[in-house]
């Protein structure tokens, strides 16, 4: 008679599987723990960005303020709102500049199971270098041109750190105007000068002229933008897409000056090279591999051995039921693991910078601004006229204008 | 089957998932390193970054003493009166650049007990209205208007911040030199100068390199 399994022997498998269920119950809420977000309130979205970035930055994700202020600063310069942009500016840049040491959302973000994208956005070298020339603007339009000059110099610097050292510190104007605010200062630009004229391939910088007391900053063309490819989105990559305006001609009275592009924003993105967030992503990657392999191999081989036991051998179903708990756990682990880049780009700016600057009589004067196709035509959809007053205290009356400037504009 | 066995093993398992999960292998540093406030003459272990509260008093501190020792303060015949020029920046940090003359001009006010005396003339433009509505009778006057009072300056006390910065893949640094002044009105001289210099170094979380 074959013996029958009282109620005690089966009660180490019972307490087995109590002991499992525990397990796999924790492993569960530790999981489902780790994914909860607590609710915010949520932006409803408009479109607009000088009502969407305050409310963003107001009710947004903290880790995205910056993103917001940045965005929202180049809106409200097209719209001649430059006190706002101020504020945002210096906001942003003083994240920017406090960045130093260790970060919990940047600790998270570098973790298996958190995407790049939870870290704080400070941008990349490109965006910092922007949120600078912009508040370098701004600056010598409150009538501080060392301060312009700093920002200016900060621009720079923030593209010092690429991994192709031909790139580093590339950017024209903030060199340009590096020695144009020390030459209007009473001191030596031409080694600012020189290095702009170095890195302004196939165009003839024109030399300071210190009596010069109107600056004109132009922008125009649709910027860069983020996108990222590989097996998980690891692989961060840029899209400049083609400009529609390649030039820009300013009218004033008699005078008819053309503004050739002298920064590429699109090139300046995609020549930074390789970031160390790219291997810890690459890292991520082989990680998510490895446990994803691991736990197939597992699951096979459980399933294999509890196939091959046949319910019969105790051993064989054990070391089977093992492999397949451990082959579960490793596809979780996989599939938990978040290689994905960070996309999140300050979207709103443009594809080419370009600067003038003019010697002009004090008092008003009105200017307009022509946007060139690449053959030279005008579009005329995008022509700007401004009116301003060149002061006769000797400062120098700057102006922005970019091809979405809002029009006419009264500076 | 006796799950019993792998009561250590799952656990471990998962728990090694987790940790995992912080690891960053292949990064040197990954965590980033800490601003660190170091003497100008120290070695920095990387490089640094800007101009803040602590540099700000610690060199306004040193300037109002340094400027209170010298000759033409502490035995000036009379009281001498200054004027603040507005501060050059030359360095890569955007700053408010009259802080550092504000902060020297209340540290001389207290600590001077009266050798020296500033002329506000950041203010005279509503010095002058305010003369012309006593001189036009608008308002009322304590003492005969019409004289010229406003006082001429015996010295200018401006200064200026220079920096050097260099980045590596190890970090940032920044030097700053900050240079004061100040230059007799009449003469041109510079009677006293004095300079502060404060290096810093930084790195920042991998995540953001």
């Amino acid at each position: 008679m074959p013996p029958i399994a009282r109620p005690r022997d089966l009660k180490p498998l019972k307490e087995g599987m109590k002991d499992f269920s525990r397990f796999v119950l924790a492993a569960v809420g530790v999981m489902l723990a780790g994914c909860a977000t607590q609710p915010g309130r949520q932006v409803v979205l408009t479109g607009n960005l000088m009502i969407d970035g305050p409310m963003e930055i107001a009710y947004g994700p903290p880790r995205d303020k910056v993103l917001w202020e940045y965005r929202t600063a180049a809106a409200a310069m097209c719209q001649a709102r430059f006190d706002l942009a101020k504020q945002y500016l210096d906001d942003g840049l003083t994240r920017l500049q406090g960045i130093f040491g260790p970060d919990a959302n940047a600790r998270k973000a570098r973790g298996y199971f958190h995407a790049e994208a939870k870290k704080t956005f400070i941008g990349e070298p490109y965006e910092r270098s922007m949120a600078y020339i912009y508040r370098g603007i701004l600056y010598w339009m409150d009538g501080e041109p060392d301060n312009a000059r700093a920002c200016f110099r900060s621009a720079e610097f923030e593209d010092s750190d690429t991994e192709n050292h031909e790139y580093a510190g590339d950017w024209v104007l903030p060199d340009y105007l590096d020695g144009l605010a020390t030459t209007k200062l009473g001191g030596d630009g031409s080694d600012a000068f020189k290095r702009a004229q170095a890195d302004a391939k196939g165009l003839t910088l024109p030399p300071y002229n210190p009596k010069a007391n109107v600056l004109f900053f132009l922008e125009f063309g649709p910027g860069p933008t983020k996108f990222a490819t590989g097996q998980y989105q690891e692989k961060l990559c840029f899209y400049s897409p083609p400009s529609p305006v390649r030039s820009a001609r300013i009218n004033i009275e008699a005078l008819q000056v053309p503004v050739a592009p002298t920064d590429d924003v699109g090139f300046q993105a995609t020549t930074r090279g390789g970031r160390v967030m790219d291997h810890i992503l690459g890292n991520k990657v082989v990680f998510k591999n490895a446990t994803d392999i691991a736990g197939d191999v597992a699951i096979l081989g459980g399933a294999g051995t509890l196939l091959a036991g046949g319910g019969r051998n105790a051993t064989m179903n054990e070391v089977g039921g093992g492999l397949l708990a451990a082959g579960i756990v490793s596809k979780i682990i996989s599939s938990a693991t978040i290689p994905a880049a960070d996309t999140r780009a300050w979207n709103d700016l443009p594809h080419y910078l370009s600067f003038a600057c003019l010697a002009l009589a004090p008092g008003p004067h009105v200017a307009t601004i022509e946007f060139l196709d690449p053959a030279g035509y005008v579009l005329p959809q995008l022509t700007k006229s401004v009116t301003f007053e060149v002061p006769a205290d000797g400062k120098d009356k700057v102006i922005f204008i970019s091809d979405q400037s809002s029009t006419p504009q009264k500076s | 089957m006796d799950f019993s066995k792998y009561r250590i093993a799952f656990p471990a398992l998962a728990v090694a998932g987790l940790i995992s999960g912080c690891a960053s292998s292949g990064v040197k540093n990954p965590s980033g390193t800490p601003v660190t406030e170091m003497r100008a003459d120290e070695r920095g272990f990387v490089a640094g970054t800007g101009i803040e509260s602590q540099d700000l008093v610690m060199v306004t501190d040193k300037m109002a003493r340094s400027i209170l020792a010298i000759p033409q303060i502490a035995n000036a015949q009379g009281v001498p009166h200054i004027v603040l020029e507005p501060v050059v920046n030359e360095s890569r940090f955007p700053i408010n650049k009259d802080i550092f003359l504000t902060r020297i001009e209340g540290q001389l006010s207290m600590k001077a007990m009266g050798k020296v005396v500033f002329l506000a003339r950041s203010r005279m433009a509503a010095l002058e209205r305010e003369r012309e509505l006593k001189r036009s009778g608008q308002v009322t006057a304590s003492a005969d208007p019409n004289p010229v009072e406003f006082k001429g300056a015996d010295f200018f006390l401006t200064g200026k911040l220079q920096s050097l910065t260099a980045r590596t893949g190890a970090g940032t640094s920044d030097y700053v030199l900050y240079s004061f002044e100040l230059i007799d009105a009449r003469t041109s001289e510079i009677v006293w100068m004095d300079q502060a210099e404060i290096k810093k170094q930084g790195l920042e979380d991998a995540a953001y390199r």
